[in-house]
């Protein structure tokens, strides 16, 4: 297990990226959050350190500078990378680390199902900057309006027509749903076929019938863009069907794919827990309490006690499952827990350091209060926490639990 | 025992429901949107009786007689399924009122009371970290440094302030005229006019000291009891609230086939949360029933302790409760289309103003000890 020693890849991507949340993301993130917008220059900047929007579909060659093992039976690293990095990115900032992620969603059913030339069309897609000169950016579109957690009720339809198909229905909770440049998109080819029939298209922005909808405005992770997308009659080759004509296992294989991203969400969730404690700390070691350091209460000292077990925890659980995922172990009982205790870890952490820092901490963006809002998603997307002890319940008794 | 409310009780009750059923639930979203509750709600809420109602009634007030904190939290209860922003607005001139009426000079009263009457706001602060530089000038004092952020403060004429002089506490009433105010963009209640006001040696005279030493420690512990016996029947109502929204939510939602409400997780998540809101405000009710009762220094303590109690767990429950409530929304519950994200923002105030609960019960504990 590598987070019990000094694993020279994980610790190297800890140092870059934690440089990189502390001096690029945290001067930017409380600006984003008010405003609601995406941090493109710094996204067009992370692109220099390896984060490329088709870094999924090219390996971590991009980001580590070595491609991927090709023997599929040897252990990776890629989940633990993903894992260290996206802990330092969220501490930064967690809607910026998704903005900077966003396109990932996408392209990882791309780089699992994908033919050859559909990769190469999805990175063709992202080349270059969009007509705002913003770098393009990629939406996977499977959530909607009537289908949150069952996804197995997807009501988008793709109807068979020569050598097309034509995409009706409508995409709730989009990340990146109005900017994108490239969508893929989850859609019924079969409805009498059940979950079965769903499959995964590479659509193009611009595609007519295509229509980006409503940014919706959240309660968190602001810095990300979360939008309604239309699907109105609209024409996408058959080529463009995720795996082509080959049998697929279709949205099945999708939910596998969230084993390996879990662990992940996880890792982010870890990343506000720990800002949120080292702010508390901080500002204990500066603080008094009518004249007594803050430090010497145990009211105080027992509470960060707490959080450092909490978040060593969750972080444990995300290293482990993401271990397991590198050496193709089955994980999935592992990888829920470690989204699941994550997204708790978060949340308590964040809620407690708000009633220690008391009415400093009301106001609207004020670092903690922004880590609290932000943190309330990871119970909620990628799988409820619901859906995850679900998982992990009917893995407890043997039952198969996707 | 009686648990019922009495005919008065239940008047109340069934009033400020109707006001915050059909006005207060109706202007929310756009409050919290806007920052600031519509000019409407003086009017409406000044017909109810809300801001004059500590007043007493020779001086401009509705007060005669006793104040009854048993009918305040009744109706805080209320208010707080509306709006919790709202209800702090409606809420904020009873702890000066009171205090000023039982400890104030003919000074005082005619300064803040004047105010009030001509539709003035006042507001309570505390502080909590000991961080005001105050020093004793002549009989009066003089005090340096931030007072909040707390709600009215963005427009309130007087602040009921709670500090120590060195090891003297004082109970004084600060006219924000002496001061430097500035508004204060809060992550709930917005609709609250929260402010800040900055104090740079500013002379508060002796007619507007209210208490100090041990007669101002004890009128602290009675102003602070009114304060969080209402904050607890606030936040009762903001956890009842994010339940109502919640539980209409997961009767239509269906999901793997059925409502999401039939899912034992999510009844569950339901139930403790009904639980924890109702045990909040037979908490507060109590804890007003005893602050109606203080006539020396047992009640007072006493008092004090179940106001304590009530706002510790008024703060935990109703976090809960909100948080649960966006969850049962799940992505909807994240967007600002649906009230609970606002429910969730507004339910921190109830932890954080006025300080750590938790911490003081300690401090109060080791007072005792002699530590």
């Amino acid at each position: 297990m590598d987070i019990f020693h000094n694993n020279p890849m994980l610790a190297g991507v800890r140092q870059m990226l934690g440089a990189f949340a502390k001096q690029q993301i945290r001067p930017i993130a409380d600006q984003h959050d008010r405003d609601e917008s995406m941090p493109w220059d710094l996204m067009k900047m992370a692109q220099g350190f390896g984060m490329t929007q088709t870094a999924v579909v090219d390996g971590r060659k991009a980001l580590t500078g070595k491609d991927e093992e090709g023997d599929a039976a040897k252990p990776k690293s890629q989940a633990r990378i993903g894992c260290a990095g996206s802990e330092e990115l969220a501490y930064g900032c967690a809607g910026i680390c998704l903005a900077i992620g966003g396109s990932g969603l996408a392209a990882s059913p791309v780089a699992r199902m994908g033919t050859e030339e559909q990769q190469q069309e999805f990175r063709r897609l992202l080349k270059g900057d969009d007509d705002h000169g913003h770098i393009k950016v990629a939406a996977m579109a499977l959530s909607e309006p009537s289908t949150g957690s069952d996804i197995s009720g997807l009501s988008t339809v793709a109807r068979p027509d020569g050598d097309h198909f034509v995409i009706n229905g409508h995409k709730q909770w989009i990340t990146n749903g109005a900017s994108a440049s490239v969508y893929v998109v989850w859609a019924n080819t079969d409805p009498s076929a059940g979950r079965a029939g769903v499959r995964g298209f590479i659509v193009a922005r611009g595609t007519p019938g295509l229509v980006p909808g409503r940014k919706e405005t959240k309660l968190g992770i602001r810095a990300s863009e979360t939008a309604q997308v239309h699907f109105e009659d609209c024409r996408v080759h058959k080529d463009m069907l995720l795996g082509g004509g080959a049998t697929s296992e279709g949205l099945s294989d999708t939910k596998k794919m969230l084993d390996s991203t879990r662990p992940m969400v996880g890792a982010q969730a870890v990343g506000i827990a720990r800002a949120a404690f080292d702010y508390l700390v901080e500002r204990v070691q500066g603080g008094t309490m009518q004249g007594t350091p803050l430090a010497h209460h145990q009211r105080v000292a027992f509470e960060l006690a707490e959080m450092e077990m909490e978040i060593q925890a969750a972080r444990a659980l995300v290293h482990k499952a993401a271990w397991m995922a590198d050496h193709n172990m089955d994980n999935v009982r592992m990888a829920s827990m470690a989204k699941a205790y994550g997204a708790k870890v978060a949340q308590d952490v964040t809620s407690r350091a708000l009633t220690l820092l008391g009415e400093e901490a009301l106001e609207s963006g004020h670092p903690v209060e922004k880590w609290y809002r932000d943190a309330k998603i990871y119970d909620i997307f990628e799988g409820t926490g619901q859906i995850q002890r679900r998982i992990i319940a009917r893995s407890i008794f043997g039952v198969n639990p996707t | 025992m009686d648990f019922a409310l009495d005919d008065e009780q239940t008047l109340i009750a069934q009033t400020v429901r109707r006001f915050v059923d059909k006005d207060v639930r109706a202007w929310a979203a756009d409050a919290d949107r806007a920052g600031a509750a519509p000019p409407r709600l003086t009017a409406v809420a000044g017909d109810l009786g809300f801001f004059l109602d500590a007043v007493p009634e020779a001086s401009g007030g509705m007060l005669d007689g006793p104040y009854s904190h048993l009918r305040r939290a009744v109706r805080g209860h209320e208010l707080g399924r509306g709006c919790a922003g709202m209800a702090a607005l409606l809420e904020t001139n009873v702890e000066p009122a009171l205090a000023v009426g039982r400890w104030g000079s003919a000074a005082a009263a005619e300064a803040l009371f004047g105010s009030l009457s001509a539709g003035g706001l006042a507001t309570t602060a505390r502080d909590s970290r000991g961080t005001l530089d105050i020093s004793r000038d002549a009989d009066g004092l003089r005090v340096t440094g931030k007072l909040g952020p707390v709600p009215a403060l963005g427009t309130a004429r007087h602040v009921l302030l709670m500090a120590r002089c060195g090891d003297e506490p004082v109970l004084a009433l600060i006219d924000t005229a002496g001061g430097r105010r500035a508004p204060f963009v809060p992550s709930g209640w917005r609709a609250a006019a929260w402010g800040t006001l900055t104090l740079e040696a500013a002379s508060v005279p002796a007619a507007m000291i209210l208490a100090r030493g041990p007669a101002a420690a004890d009128a602290t512990a009675e102003v602070l009891t009114w304060y969080k016996v209402s904050l607890a029947a606030r936040a009762a109502g903001v956890a009842v609230s994010a339940m109502e929204h919640a539980r209409k939510y997961a009767d239509e939602r269906v999901q793997f086939g059925r409502p999401i409400g039939h899912f034992e997780s999510l009844i569950r998540l339901r139930d403790d949360a009904d639980t924890g809101a109702a045990a909040v405000r037979l908490m507060a009710l109590h804890a007003a029933w005893q602050a109606d009762r203080v006539k020396d220094d047992s009640t007072r303590a006493a008092a004090h302790d179940a106001a304590s109690r009530a706002r510790v767990m008024a703060g935990d429950v109703v976090d809960r409760a909100t948080v649960d409530a966006v969850q049962i929304l799940g992505g909807y519950g994240f967007v600002n289309d649906y009230p609970v994200e606002k429910l969730m923002r507004d339910a921190r105030a109830f932890a954080q103003l006025l300080g750590d609960e938790r911490f003081d019960r300690i401090l109060a504990v080791r007072a005792q000890q002699g530590a």
